[in-house]
């Protein structure tokens, strides 16, 4: 019987046959942790007598949730994961100021290979089947992974997602995606992996696909990937040593359901409080005044969003009652913004411009918000209190909603700004 | 370990909730783990006396969705700290993982089986084989019983005291899959 992508990466990590349904003890190829949970693995460690880790050269750790300590008690911590770093002999070290976003700099510099199996503290790691890795988040036992080298996995079935059609005028894949999961809802892609391919995939970038393998986590999907094309290989050429193989299911794979999806979701789509499959065309909460708004997250944090941002803002400025909040993903994009007039573009319209790392999104430790008031962003998330204040209504579109709402300071179609 | 569980039968419905209805929400965001802090609360939202009826061995056969809500591992703590067996239509896979973890053993897609039983009934369980015997109503019927490696996690003590001989194993230089 045929396998999918998910099933043959498991079955070759294993080197066993391994279909949807099995228990096993796969082997991580790639490990990534963030900065907030350093100290707490090293706690967990400590108390069962761990010393060593299973295997150090596979994990990659990030200070990309609080990059810019903002309190002494940030500091000490920062502090310790360096000191926890060096303990352990990790080699792959990006501390504030030298990769970024965790989610996205190892893909930008060449870590994450299509077919590859990884595992990571933080869900949205989901974002490296961009390049068609599979990607699983492990919580606490995370510590298990990191002493003996595996956690146990139930193999999860997949939902083939092929993708048709083409953008319409003034969207973006983000309302692609945000549509996405809210047509598919959480029961039919409970714990499945989400596998896009199809004709449309071919028209979608790099960036593109890491919104598409980001979003779907929010209805409690195990993973998301993209079936690796040409598209991969050019962009992976010079980022990666050594040979590159694309993977693909076999034409007999069994899915747990095959579903073809067209790219022209007719107008730009908002997530409205309090999940993020609560989606609505942008012409239903057009108006609403906003106060905060910033675009950034493992969800927009490539240049392109950036890009899209500025052909909105050019020519005007952030709309007095609202403060705007620019975070790039990495050092790279944030040099390339750099290259491209952008960040003076940001700076001279009236935006804050923050380190590298997930903004904003990371619980509103920097850049939060009031309780009362509203935000329109491109986070991961809009559950009440996810910027900080319990009592504050939070909006997710894509970075040409979030701008164009940020410069009429309402809930604005973005499509207004490029007729 | 012994698997078979010979006891009173306690049955409840479907889409009981980890939090509030199986043990209130604040030992989760308190952290608690030990299961003789929490078992005094189990099932606190729907039959706060049910920790004082409960004797070791006995069994909780539940509808669908059993344990459904936020992934919190405390609920099944309590069950365990009270020595009870779980049989249930359905549990959501955040829950699956943390009955495993808390070392529960338990069966789950066992279709209708809320159907077979009344709270009172004598069961006898083997959660090993999957065998089910509703003594009072002689009614024997197979479910499909965990995986043998998740098994191991249970038979262990769960999560932690497989991830400890897992680390002892390593120590010793044989093969810690399990």
């Amino acid at each position: 019987m045929g396998k999918t992508i998910t099933e043959k990466i498991l079955s070759r990590v294993t080197g066993s046959d391994v279909s949807a349904g099995d228990i096993i003890y796969p082997e991580p190829e790639l490990l990534t942790v963030h900065d907030w949970y350093v100290v707490n693995f090293d706690k967990a460690l400590q108390e069962l007598g761990v010393e060593r880790l299973y295997n150090p050269d596979i994990l990659v750790i990030s200070t990309d949730h609080e990059p810019v300590a903002v309190s002494p008690q940030a500091a000490e911590r920062q502090k310790l994961v360096r000191e926890i770093v060096k303990k352990y002999g990790i080699k792959n070290f990006f501390d504030t100021g030298r990769g970024g976003h965790g989610h996205v700099f190892p893909v930008e510099m060449g870590f994450v290979k299509p077919g590859m199996f990884v595992e990571a503290y933080d869900v949205h790691v989901t974002n490296f089947g961009a390049v068609g890795a599979l990607a699983i988040p492990v919580l606490i036992e995370i510590t298990e992974v990191l002493a003996c080298g595996s956690v146990w996995l139930r193999t999860p079935d997949t939902v083939r997602v092929n993708l048709t059609g083409a953008l319409s005028p003034g969207t973006s894949i983000r309302d692609v995606a945000q549509k996405l999961i809210c047509d598919l809802g959480a029961a039919r892609v409970d714990y499945a992996v989400v596998e896009f391919g199809g004709p449309a995939l071919a028209s979608i970038d790099i960036a593109g696909r890491h919104i598409l393998c980001n979003t779907p986590i929010e209805v409690g999907v195990k993973s998301a990937l993209i079936e690796p094309d040409q598209s991969t290989l050019d962009y992976l050429a010079g980022r990666v040593d050594g040979p590159i193989e694309l993977i693909a299911s076999d034409p007999d794979a069994v899915f747990r359901e095959v579903i073809d999806y067209d790219l022209d979701v007719m107008e730009p789509q908002v997530a409205v409080p309090p999940t993020p499959d609560c989606v609505v065309g942008v012409s239903e909460v057009a108006g609403r005044p906003v106060h905060h708004a910033f675009i950034g997250s493992c969800a927009a944090a490539n240049l392109s969003d950036l890009q899209q941002a500025a052909a909105i803002l050019r020519g005007h400025k952030i709309h007095p009652d609202v403060r705007f909040i620019i975070t790039p993903g990495t050092q790279e994009i944030m040099a390339a913004a750099e290259d491209e007039g952008l960040l003076r573009l940001f700076a001279e319209a009236g935006a804050m411009i923050t380190q590298p790392g997930c903004g904003p999104c990371a619980g509103g430790r920097i850049g939060g918000m009031a309780n009362g008031e509203t935000s329109i962003n491109t986070g991961t998330r809009n559950d009440y209190g996810r910027l900080g204040a319990p009592d504050a209504d939070i909006y997710l579109g894509s970075s040409a909603t979030v701008m164009a709402s940020a410069v009429a300071g309402k809930i604005t179609d973005p499509r207004e700004f490029l007729s | 370990m012994n698997w078979i569980y010979k006891g009173k039968c306690w049955k409840f419905g479907d889409n009981l909730g980890i939090d509030g209805d199986v043990m209130p929400l604040r030992f989760a965001l308190e952290r608690e783990l030990d299961p003789a802090v929490l078992s005094p609360y189990l099932m606190a939202g729907v039959d706060p006396e049910f920790p004082n009826k409960v004797s070791p061995g006995d069994i909780i056969v539940a509808g669908k969705r059993f344990g459904q809500g936020n992934p919190h591992i405390q609920g099944f703590l309590g069950i365990v700290g009270h020595g009870l067996g779980l049989v249930a239509e359905s549990i959501p896979r955040g829950s699956f993982r943390n009955a495993i973890n808390a070392g529960l053993p338990f069966l789950t897609g066992c279709d209708g089986v809320t159907g077979d039983v009344e709270t009172g009934d004598d069961l006898e369980i083997n959660f090993e084989t999957g065998e089910f015997v509703n003594l009072s109503r002689d009614i024997t019927r197979q479910f499909q019983p965990l995986d043998s490696q998740l098994q191991a996690i249970i038979e262990a003590g769960g999560w932690h005291a497989n991830l400890e001989n897992r680390i002892a194993k390593l120590r010793s230089g044989e093969s810690a899959m399990t």
